[in-house]
């Protein structure tokens, strides 16, 4: 058994090392890359197609080519291929667009659970904040204060004009880490696992906030939500524009819903790079320094003189800020919010995209974020939609007699996301806690000077202990 | 039997009956006087002319003539989280760890203790049996419950806690909000596969739902009256039986001692010969038949039951744990009345007080509210740590 | 006022957990440039009195002062940043991060980047970051470390992890260094080469030290002075050789039985 798994991992190291070879990686990206795309555009409705399209990006993230082509194929993927299969089944964009928001969200997460160790179980309370203050100041809503929830004219006239949504988002940001700010200051005190539960506790009193205060004055409408939420205004010309290029590539006019969510996905994605180029700009500096060290060793960390209260609100306001950002657009791509979309499940979701991927390691949050929309979006569903379709066939199980007409309708996989964030929290926690793909930390010292090697002589070298971590991350 | 009831049974016996007399009566009379004097103070306030509207009293009286059942509801829903708090707190003492799942473990309990008297009911046991034969019937149901409930927890600690237990303090807790979402739709999937539907409702019988007159005292024209359901009796009754039981358990036996020392410190308790993993287990156990017999006792009371019924009454029972000194079973007593009371409170004045403008929708969050208060101003609660200190 | 010299000074300090007296009224100073050590057997609060020293703990009685400031009250980061540095009894490193990394946090008060800085990477910051990564890379050089920068301290000998703790602690400029134990676990080969390195950063780096020490060579062999502390307080104080014949220290590492016989009941009182 030994020899033969040795002989398979062999072949393995073989392969990966002839896929790794001179023009070799180029020709195996591109040919997946086309192979995913032709897929997706010729069988819009193949799982496996947009499964091999969406591991393309992974591969051309892991396979060695230059820094620009990866960088050019990055590009190519996120601002040509995916708009353009997008609008062509536009079910993938939905599925594009969730994955962009909930991976923002994870890397806004990851900043706090992944990078300072504060476990934090109430996040979407700031999604919910950046959402409600432009669902508030974006709707009729502030002209009906005064109104029962249910009985608003739909005749009133917006309170803003549809640009200042992109002023809100930056009031989103502000907001969001100054609600971070306040609650922190008084519970970040507090050892780890009482700051998950207060911050579980915060994120249901913004939930009970948001679903009441309907009175003493509409604020919120209650648990109905607000409707409509106004959306950016988009220049005539430039949808004319897209249509013109777009039409014979997507082969059907496309609509003015279309190109909103073309919008927010792009508008997603920047606020992606955004939070990328943050985070891993100050991981790599003081801040970020003291963030992990925290996490490693509080006490250690205070004695070389990291201010504890101050580093934790500092995480704790920039993970919210981006969560209010995304609340922003979120309000505004689905002109509707409602206290349903905040709730502790939400806050779970997004924590176990964060524990799937990797705590601390921004690839890993994003392929864990991708991984739980699909599942869920993409798997759930789709099994959802195969009972349904066996419920209405004569098919009987064999052996236990059992005729799939019988199964309960409330047997609905798309309704059990909580099974599949419990197991993927589980399971991590137990088999893998550093996630699918584990954090590194950076290379900081010139490796010409690793040959030289301590002057001690119980010293390993440095390469064996390199596999050790590897092998135990 | 002389020698099982010596003085220290006796004594172990007394004292916690005694915290509960003292323990309900000063919590009542506080907050009574408290909610009289506001009432007081609001007289001739909007609130006020709203309350003569609606109820053709003043709103000094509207308190008052409420207070008792207000009271008598405060004390059972205490008794209720006190006894889920009991859980965490036996769980926390041993191993510093906050069991986030057992609040599913308590809808366990429940929805074990439910099916079997809808089964029960299903085979004609139920309609016309006497009370007695019902109370029978409802105990039978408060064991089932807690024998699956306390298997569940065992079944938990050891697949998805034990293999964590030397890892940073949040992994394991990481791993219990897993284990508590696995299990709500765990729940959901087993009642919507056998019955075809997750919320269940339990049946009537026996005589539960009658209401005892303890008093009814003339006041002003009304009278106030001062009756109590017998189901919330049996709430009582049973929840003071089990704090009774295990105060009793954990101070005056062997066993106890043998949990006490694993608290304390698991190496050297491993070192003087005790099994750890066997006295971590037994804790599970006996938190989990608790919650369990809790969960029961709570669809008793409020009659129907969903798979996420135990999110609320678990975040609550955790609140009045720590309130009461997180670790300390006369802690996890204290602060379940004390927010039980509470929240009953706030249930049923703060609607009437604030003329509308805050529901009792808010009773929900008072709990994260006083939750917040207390770590910041008293993590170690009203009580302080006992069972479980650690150097 | 205090002798100019003086760099530290702790007065009638007690600690209490509970009703356990941990330090009971220690009376404590230290000169610029000396190398100090308290001994002592385990349990006896030493460990403690460099919590109260370093802000971990708040002593509830006695006052602390370096260099005039009062330390009582201030938190263990204002400490470090007024130039108080550490190492642990048992090593606390930043397992997970590098060598390097871990001491770059040793340097978090002393770098003045901000996060306006750190994501505009403008010039300053790229300038400060350069020259951080330059020191450390000389205090590891110092320690005796080289080629380990990239590693994760977690992967490191023992007798590395030490070293670099020392070189985290150095990253601060700190004034004053308390090493807790910091031979625990070393063979003589290494013992050696630590107290040669304590010397050199006393006298190349005009650093004062302060030890926790059990080992008797170490004590001996670098210390100027000595502080004997037991059940919390201290009981003797003096040059190596005047404790070395201090009965009530032999006293207090071997029990009165032992003192009897050693010192036939000649000196009772000190």
């Amino acid at each position: 058994m030994g020899g033969s798994r040795e002989r398979i991992s062999a072949w393995f190291a073989q392969g990966i090392g002839w896929a790794n070879r001179g023009w070799h990686p180029y020709a195996i990206a591109i040919a997946y890359l086309a192979l995913g795309t032709a897929m997706v555009y010729t069988s819009p409705r193949s799982l496996v197609g947009f499964l091999v399209f969406a591991s393309s990006a992974l591969l051309i993230y892991y396979i060695r080519l230059d820094k620009s082509a990866k960088l050019g194929l990055g590009i190519l993927i996120a601002l040509v291929l995916v708009p353009i299969l997008g609008v062509r089944n536009i079910f993938y964009l939905e599925t594009i667009f969730q994955i962009s928001v909930f991976a923002a969200l994870a890397l806004g997460l990851n900043i706090v659970v992944g990078f300072a160790g504060l476990l934090d179980l109430g996040y979407v309370a700031f999604y919910a904040v950046g959402a409600y203050l432009w669902a508030i100041f974006g709707s009729q809503q502030l002209y009906l204060l005064e109104a029962i929830p249910g009985t608003a004219n739909p005749d009133t006239p917006f309170f803003l004009p549809a640009g200042a949504f992109y002023l809100f988002i930056f009031l989103g940001v502000g907001l969001a880490a100054l609600t971070g700010i306040l609650l922190g200051l008084p519970v970040l005190r507090l050892r780890g696992d009482y700051l998950a539960i207060v911050t579980l506790g915060f994120g249901e009193v913004i939930r009970v906030l948001a679903n009441n205060l309907d009175k003493p004055i509409n604020l919120t409408n209650g648990p109905q939500g607000i409707s409509p939420i106004q959306r950016p205004p988009l220049p005539q010309p430039l949808l004319d524009g897209l249509n013109a290029v777009l039409k014979p590539v997507v082969g059907h006019n496309i609509s003015q819903g279309e190109f909103y969510n073309l919008f927010f996905y792009l508008a997603a994605l920047a606020v992606i790079l955004v939070v990328i180029l943050v985070v891993h700009r100050l991981d790599d500096s003081n801040i970020g320094r003291a963030w992990t060290a925290i996490r490693e060793d509080e006490t250690a960390a205070i004695a070389m003189g990291v201010p504890l209260v101050r580093m934790k609100l500092a995480a704790f306001a920039a993970g919210a800020s981006f969560a209010g950002a995304m609340g922003v657009l979120f309000a505004a791509s689905r002109t509707f919010v409602s206290p349903e979309s905040f709730s502790f499940m939400q806050s779970i979701g997004v924590l176990s995209m964060v524990i799937l991927g990797g705590l601390g390691s921004i690839p890993g949050v994003i392929v864990g974020a991708a991984v739980v929309v699909i599942l869920n979006l993409q798997v759930l569903q789709g099994l959802s939609l195969y009972l349904s379709e066996l419920r209405q066939s004569d098919a009987v199980i064999p052996i236990i007699n059992f005729a799939w007409k019988n199964l309960s309708t409330q047997l609905d996989p798309a309704k059990y996301q909580r099974m599949l964030f419990g197991l993927i929290l589980i399971l991590m926690m137990i088999y893998r806690p550093a996630g699918l793909i584990p954090a590194e930390r950076r290379k900081r010292e010139l490796r010409s000077e690793n040959n030289v090697n301590l002057d001690d002589d119980n010293q390993a070298s440095p390469s064996s202990h390199a596999e050790e971590a590897h092998n135990a991350g | 039997m002389r020698r099982v009831f010596n003085s220290q049974t006796i004594r172990e016996i007394l004292r916690p009956l005694g915290q509960i007399v003292v323990f309900v009566t000063a919590s009542g009379v506080v907050l009574s006087l408290l909610i009289l004097l506001l009432a007081l103070l609001l007289r001739g306030s909007a609130a006020d002319q709203a309350t003569i509207e609606r109820n053709g009293m003043d709103i000094f009286t509207y308190t008052l003539v409420n207070l008792p059942q207000v009271l008598i509801d405060g004390v059972t829903i205490g008794f209720v989280y006190a006894a889920i708090a009991l859980g965490y707190t036996m769980v926390y003492g041993v191993l510093e760890f906050i069991n986030f799942a057992h609040s599913e473990i308590f809808a366990i309990g429940a929805f074990v203790g439910v099916e079997a008297l809808i089964f029960l009911e299903s085979a004609g046991m139920l309609s016309g049996a006497s009370n007695l034969s019902a109370y029978l019937w409802l105990i039978l149901a408060i064991l089932l419950g807690m024998i699956a409930a306390g298997s569940v927890a065992i079944l938990v600690e050891m697949s998805a806690y034990r293999p964590l237990r030397h890892a940073p303090r949040l992994v394991p807790l990481i791993s219990a909000i897993g284990v508590s979402f696995f299990l709500q739709d765990a729940i959901r999937l087993i009642e919507s596969l056998t019955t075809g539907q997750f919320h269940r409702i339990i049946p009537t019988f026996g005589n539960f739902d009658e209401r005892f007159s303890l008093a009814s005292i003339p006041y002003l024209g009304t009278n106030i009256n001062l009756d109590i359901q017998v189901k919330s009796v049996w709430v009582i009754f049973a929840a003071i039986l089990m704090l009774v039981g295990l105060n009793y358990l954990v101070n005056a036996t062997k066993l106890g001692k043998a949990i006490r020392s694993v608290a304390q410190d698991q190496a050297t308790a491993s070192l003087m010969g005790i099994n750890v993993n066997r006295i971590i287990s037994l804790t599970f156990l006996i938190g989990g038949a608790l919650g369990g017999a809790a969960g029961v006792l709570y669809a008793l009371k409020f009659t129907r039951i969903d798979p996420f019924v135990g999110f609320f009454p678990g975040i609550k029972a955790f609140t009045a744990a720590v309130l009461g000194g997180i670790g300390n079973i006369t802690g996890a007593l204290l602060g379940g009345i004390v927010l039980g009371m509470l929240e009953t409170f706030a249930g049923s004045y703060l609607n009437v007080f604030t003329v509308g403008a805050f529901g009792a929708e808010y009773k929900d969050i008072l709990a994260f509210g006083i939750l917040i208060l207390v770590l910041i101003f008293r993590p170690s609660g009203l009580l302080g740590e006992q069972v479980g200190q650690k150097a | 006022m205090p002798d100019d010299q003086v760099l530290l000074q702790a007065t009638g300090v007690t600690k209490r957990f509970g009703g356990l007296i941990a330090v009971n009224k220690m009376d404590f100073s230290i000169k610029k440039g000396q190398i100090l050590s308290i001994i002592g057997p385990n349990g006896a609060g030493k460990t403690t009195f460099f919590n109260t020293l370093t802000g971990i703990y708040r002593p509830e009685e006695g006052e602390i002062r370096f260099q005039g400031t009062m330390l009582v009250g201030k938190r263990s980061d204002q400490i470090a940043a007024l130039g108080i540095s550490r190492t642990f009894q048992n090593i606390r490193l930043f397992g997970n991060m590098t060598v390097i990394e871990n001491i770059l946090v040793g340097m978090f008060t002393r770098l003045k980047q901000n996060a306006w800085g750190a994501i505009s990477r403008n010039k300053a910051f790229l300038e400060e970051e350069a020259l951080a990564h330059q020191k450390a890379m000389t205090l590891m050089e110092f320690v005796g470390l080289r080629g380990v920068g990239d590693e994760l301290a977690r992967n490191l000998p023992y007798g590395v992890q030490r070293r670099i703790e020392i070189a985290r602690a150095l990253a601060s400029d700190p004034k004053l260094l308390l090493l807790d134990e910091p031979t625990a676990g070393m063979n003589p080969h290494e013992t050696q080469e630590a107290m040669r390195l304590f010397r050199r950063l006393r006298d190349e780096l005009g650093i004062t030290i302060l030890l926790i020490e059990h080992d008797m060579r170490v004590v001996m062999g670098i210390s100027e002075g000595v502080s004997v502390m037991d059940y919390g307080q201290k009981i003797a104080e003096g040059t190596p050789e005047e404790i070395r014949n201090n009965p009530r220290v032999i006293e207090a590492y071997l029990g009165r039985e032992a003192i009897a016989t050693i010192l036939d009941g000649s000196s009772e009182a000190s």
